[in-house]
């Protein structure tokens, strides 16, 4: 096997006329070049022209994407949204934390007016979350606080650069949740998990997780 | 008022250490000749020894040597940017500060950043800004510390270099390395990378054309993304300078290449090819 081309940033590699830009390169004046210091990779994808790459082994820095699966842990609540922490996109572990919020109406897809965040999350679970999007328009950002009284503690740049989750679907939720006992509740439905010590029930928007992921 | 009894004091005559210090060269050779060898009006940069990959605890480093100027650089980030009041959230920033170690120059300096270090941080960040592909990290920044371990001249041309390796290595895409290099216009002849002695000898001639100029160039685009200039010096005389670090740029470009490479194979092994 030939060994690997290594390369550096601003390296010319080839014309557009032989390869498609990839992952790492940038295009410039009709030609691809290199915009990372790595290894570079040419796949053949088969009727189209094959695709030019440079990787690099340390894992790319993902950013939450507009609707991709995150996992996050809560930090805080507030009658009107939950603050959390992204820790996970999809399944690779994010290196560095950033913040995200589910709105009071984005909890739940059914009877959004009369969800309680206290009831849906608490400080510390861990909940799988959709990235909805991270740039409030502003005709949506004033449409959005026209319809609920401004609190005194929102401010706009805090609300548009944060990250906007959700968790209206069956699938997402709160999937691990410690009870004010201490230990890990098991869920019981949708709304409830309960706490296998006290035995006592507590309220959580709980996530439908697939069986094939459940450990036995 | 109380006496201090908590302090050392010393004795009640004392005589200051740089009396006994042997001082070293503050004069230039009269003959014009350059003290480590070099030749005056010829691109004659001093060899660089650069090494990335050095701070475990940064996303990427880098440590340049030239002669006597020892630099590090690390770079952190991309992370979740901290100011919120930035309407505009497509591109990431980036944030430079560069540094001077108390022990890097002959006068002892501070820990604090002096308003001459600002500067140079400023424009640190300003040569490295149209290299960096800022809108793939969207709200997110980069943050780049040079510290500068020994001043010998040319400190803000190798620091330029290094924080765009270190920035290659800690895997930040860019559209280009960003090499730095400076010249020192005598008269009617220039240094190229000069020395701190030559930077900022007090000897100096008082005719026209004196002055100083730094270069940061990208190599593979033939763009210049910075340039700051002290004296004063005519019009040619400082489109002739420009020409000429470009050239000093040039030569330091393999070097730089290699130690990339060097740092990326060291790094990990090539992916199997699928």
């Amino acid at each position: 096997m030939s060994p690997m081309k290594l390369c550096v940033p601003g390296d010319k590699l080839c014309s557009t006329d032989d390869c498609r830009p990839g992952t790492g390169v940038y295009m410039r004046h009709g030609y691809i070049y290199s915009s990372l210091a790595g290894y570079v990779l040419r796949k053949n994808e088969g009727e189209e022209l094959p695709v030019i790459s440079v990787v690099r082994e340390t894992e790319t820095q993902l950013l939450p994407d507009v609707g991709a699966i995150v996992t996050c842990k809560v930090t805080s609540i507030n009658p009107r949204f939950a603050k959390v922490h992204i820790l996970y996109v999809g399944s690779t572990p994010l290196k560095d934390r950033f913040r995200g919020t589910i709105r009071k109406e984005d909890v739940r897809a059914t009877e959004k007016d009369k969800v309680e965040t206290y009831k849906s999350f608490r400080p510390g679970d861990i909940v799988l979350a959709k990235v909805v999007s991270f740039h409030l328009l502003m005709e949506q950002l004033i449409f959005w606080l026209f319809t609920l009284d401004l609190p005194a503690q929102i401010s706009l740049g805090d609300v548009q650069s944060n990250y906007l989750l959700t968790t209206a679907e069956n699938e997402l939720g709160v999937v691990v949740a410690h009870s004010e006992a201490g230990a890990q509740m098991v869920p019981v439905s949708w709304c409830e998990m309960q706490c296998p010590r006290t035995h006592t029930k507590e309220f959580r928007k709980v996530a439908r997780v697939q069986p094939e992921y459940l450990h036995a | 008022m109380p006496t201090d009894t908590k302090r050392v004091r010393g004795p009640e005559v004392s005589q200051s250490l740089s009396r006994f210090v042997c001082k070293p060269e503050t004069t230039l050779p009269s003959d014009g000749t350059r003290t480590d060898g070099r030749s005056r009006d010829q691109v004659d940069v001093r060899p660089v020894f650069v090494r990335c990959g050095l701070v475990s605890q940064a996303k990427g480093s880098a440590y340049i040597e030239a002669g006597n100027t020892k630099l590090i650089c690390c770079v952190y980030g991309p992370k979740e940017t901290e100011r919120k009041d930035e309407t505009d959230m497509k591109c990431g920033r980036l944030f430079a500060d560069m540094r001077f170690a108390p022990f890097s120059c002959p006068e002892r300096g501070s820990w604090i950043q002096g308003s001459h270090e600002k500067d140079l941080s400023l424009m640190v960040l300003e040569s490295l800004q149209p290299a960096v592909c800022l809108h793939k990290y969207p709200r997110s920044q980069i943050d780049i510390n040079v510290m500068v371990l020994e001043n010998n001249g040319s400190a803000l041309a190798h620091a330029i270099t290094c924080a765009s390796l270190a920035l290659a290595d800690a895997g930040i895409e860019m559209y280009d390395l960003v090499l730095g290099c400076s010249i020192r216009q005598d008269g009617a002849s220039y240094l190229i990378d000069p020395t701190f002695l030559e930077e900022s000898g007090s000897c100096w001639g008082s005719g026209e054309n004196q002055g100083s100029l730094t270069v940061s160039f990208l190599p593979s685009l033939n763009q210049i993304s910075g340039l700051q200039s002290d004296g004063e010096m005519g019009e040619g005389t400082l489109t002739a300078g420009v020409r000429t670090c470009i050239e000093g740029c040039y030569k330091l470009y393999p070097v730089i290449q290699q130690a990339l490479v060097k740092a990326v194979r060291g790094a990990a092994p090539p992916p199997s090819e699928s």
